[in-house]
């Protein structure tokens, strides 16, 4: 202690008294001038429960190119060469007591579109997304009852767990992965959740209430209807849980069940880097392949006739098959975000399966309709038509100029090398309006994944404002 | 004193009291953390005004929930968005190195990294509570008069502070802490290189959550001079924050009341 003392004293005598540093002050002439003076010093007013909510008003302007001569022919109607969309979108919570809250999500759709026949009921569209009341009868115990969004996964450009994605798409405006997620129809169920430290265990019950209907087309939407078919026509379950193994390694798994079949799934994500994250994700179970999950599909709901034999092989045995996606996300300094993955579905189709479809779509029209159809079905399900696929993200914040945000991702098929590319500028003109556009095209040759699709690209124009 | 003087007594200092005098420099900047931050929970509002070319440029308010592990003696953080209206309830886990953002658009939560985190303006209530003490080796460099945001001369302590562990932010810090009070008074950080990254000054000392405390910061960057932030704290309060609430499935779930 002594010592300690002498040497504090000798080393302010070393150093002198106390120095003013003038080139240190130099750095007060960097505060802005508006910044000069404190903020005021009375009480700021406490956060006000309207802030539970996010509403915006879009418009939207998109122009469409297709392609002239397509190897397998789709069958009508085309997407339409320009559609117009006014969107008002609506996500709100209201607390109804002390441990009760209500939510709504949803969005009203005005549009028109080429070939779409004014006044009709398709010009008025609205999307229940979600619809439900949330009960806490303990502390962090939560029940939850209506239609909810029940979202699960680490990937950005393919979830094999997230099990309620299936056929709730809707309307999307862009073909981002992340943004086809907020444009998604809930599912009706009761869930239950319990989190507690260093863990969480989640239970929800989807019931069967409608028999299964067929793939809705954009052009032949209801205005008001919730669409509970597409999202209940089977019972659900499932049972997802986290726990914490290490500081910052929280693995979850998954088990679902729908219609008699089970899968199970897992997710982790690392901290590899201080730039750099990596994840899996994984789910697996017993079922058929992609081409069969869809003839069973469309024979079932009658858009395929119900015995008569595909143009593909068929096998209606079932094996257990893998859906991976493996990536990493890594941040530059100059606030870019690179996202990178891999992503596997072993129902999906193998280099044989491309050239049975483009092999047997020279044939009649019925044949290429039941082609199409199992493209699809695919699309519907949220699920990659081709076994083995690349995808890679990046998103750059104030991209050139302050306020700028430019984001783009390519999804390239690994055995034709085709894509869908897409590109996309946001202006944030203010805190309430944003300014936008993305381009979008699917690349390839013609007897390709993406180059046989019949549209070759799409470029839509947009202004939000926010409320 | 002459140069060849000086010298000698610091080696003389060194020789007799160096291990000493270092400990003290971690007291002090642990003395300083405790007047930033209080060690119980709690929650405050943030607002940061953005200034571009000496002009106000955006607005942003957060709700910051803020815990100390007693385990690592660094604060747990979540941080949601209040405004603008386009950001309202998007939330960012801050916890060492598990870093989740929660889109409620979206419904999912993402996990960022450190450099990730860092885009957004919700690291700046991450960067305000950090406990410097836990990640960084202090020294005292000199004792020094500078002068505050306000221009008042402060007698202060110039400390240098390196990176001691992977969680630190910044590899270097330079503090300037107020003798007699241990108010911070200003922070000069750096990157690895050594590239100056960011000026802070705090200002506003008050009553808040208990104690005399900065209710405000300057964050001026130091590559690119012509933006600079306020951050303000406001509406503080002690809260209870059970430890379940920093983890990845509890951000739908957190709703500001």
């Amino acid at each position: 202690m002594i010592a300690r003392a002498f040497a504090t004293v000798l080393l302010s005598a070393a150093l002198g008294s106390a120095p003013v540093l003038a080139d240190e002050n130099k750095d007060l002439d960097l505060i802005p001038q508006g910044a000069r003076q404190p903020a005021s010093s009375s009480p700021m007013q406490p956060i006000s429960s309207d802030r539970r909510q996010r509403i915006d008003l879009e418009e939207s302007f998109a122009v469409s190119s297709m392609r002239d001569a397509l190897l397998v022919p789709s069958p009508p109607p085309d997407p339409p060469d320009w559609e117009e969309r006014l969107l008002l979108d609506v996500r709100k919570q209201w607390s109804l007591a002390s441990r009760v809250n209500a939510t709504y999500s949803g969005r009203l759709n005005l549009r028109a579109a080429d070939g779409l026949p004014v006044r009709n009921h398709e010009n008025v569209i609205h999307d229940l997304r979600e619809g439900y009341a949330s009960w806490e009868p303990l502390d962090r115990t939560y029940l939850d009852l209506g239609r909810i969004n029940l979202k699960s996964g680490v990937a950005l450009g393919f979830n094999p767990t997230d099990f309620f994605k299936t056929r709730a798409v809707v309307e999307p405006l862009s073909a981002d992965p992340s943004v086809l997620r907020e444009d998604r129809l809930g599912t009706l169920m009761v869930r239950g959740q319990r989190i507690w430290e260093g863990g969480s265990l989640t239970a929800a019950f989807a019931p069967a209430l409608f028999d299964p209907s067929p793939i809705y087309r954009d052009n032949d939407l209801p205005s008001f209807d919730p669409m509970l078919d597409r999202t209940n026509a089977y019972d659900r379950a499932l049972l997802k849980g986290s726990v914490q193994v290490a500081r910052d390694f929280s693995p979850e798994f998954l088990f679902y069940r729908e219609g008699g079949q089970s899968r199970f799934g897992a997710n982790i994500t690392e901290s590899i880097s201080q730039a750099v994250v990596g994840y899996a994700e994984w789910s697996g179970g017993r079922r058929t392949s992609l081409i069969d999950d869809a003839l069973r599909f469309g024979r079932l709901t009658g858009t395929l006739q119900a015995h008569a034999p595909s143009a593909l092989p068929e096998d209606s045995n079932r094996s257990f098959q893998s859906e991976v996606s493996l990536g990493a996300a890594y941040t530059t300094e100059t606030k870019i975000t690179f996202n990178l993955e891999y992503h596997f579905n072993q129902a999906g189709f193998s280099r044989q399966d491309w050239n049975n479809w483009f092999a047997a779509g020279r044939g009649s029209r019925s044949i290429a309709s039941e082609l199409w159809f199992i493209r699809g079905y695919a699309s519907d399900q949220q699920q990659p038509i081709s076994r083995h696929s690349i995808f890679l993200r990046f998103d750059w914040v104030d991209a050139l100029v302050p306020r700028l945000e430019l984001a783009g991702f390519i999804n390239t098929d690994l055995y034709d090398g085709s894509g869908l590319l897409q590109l996309s500028a946001d202006y944030y003109a203010s805190d309430a309006w944003t300014v936008g556009g993305l381009v979008t095209a699917n690349l390839g040759t013609s007897r390709s994944d993406f180059g046989s699709l019949p549209q070759a690209w799409n470029l839509r124009l947009k202004v939000a404002r926010y409320f | 004193m002459t140069l060849t003087a000086r010298i000698v007594l610091i080696a003389l200092a060194l020789a007799v009291g160096g291990a000493g005098y270092a400990q003290t420099a971690q007291q002090i900047v642990a003395g300083t953390d405790k007047v930033r931050n209080p060690s119980q929970p709690f929650r405050s509002t943030l607002t940061l005004t953005e200034y571009v070319g000496g002009k106000e440029r955006d607005h942003d308010t957060f709700a910051l929930f803020s815990k100390e592990d007693r385990t690592t003696r660094q604060f747990r953080n979540l941080v949601q968005y209040v405004e603008p209206a386009r950001d309202a309830g998007k939330t960012v886990l801050l916890d060492g190195r598990s870093l989740w953002f929660f889109d409620p658009a979206s419904m999912l939560s993402v996990r960022i990294s450190a450099q990730q985190r860092l885009i957004g303006q919700a690291a700046i209530g991450d960067i305000l509570t950090v406990n410097l003490a836990v990640d960084y080796t202090a020294a005292v460099l000199a004792t020094e008069d500078i002068q505050d945001a306000a221009r008042q001369t402060r007698h202060c302590w110039h400390l240098d502070l390196k990176a001691a562990s992977d969680l630190a932010v910044y590899n270097h810090v330079e503090y300037w802490v107020e003798q007699g009070t241990f108010f911070p008074i200003k922070g000069k950080f750096y990157s690895d290189s050594g590239r100056l990254l960011k000026i802070l000054y705090f200002r506003r000392f008050s009553q808040r959550l208990g104690s005399v405390r900065p209710a405000e910061a300057i964050i001026i960057d130091a590559v690119d001079t012509s933006l600079a932030t306020t951050a303000a704290f406001g509406d503080d309060r002690f809260q209870d924050i059970p430890d379940a609430w920093f983890q990845r499935d509890y951000l739908p779930r957190l709703h500001i009341k």
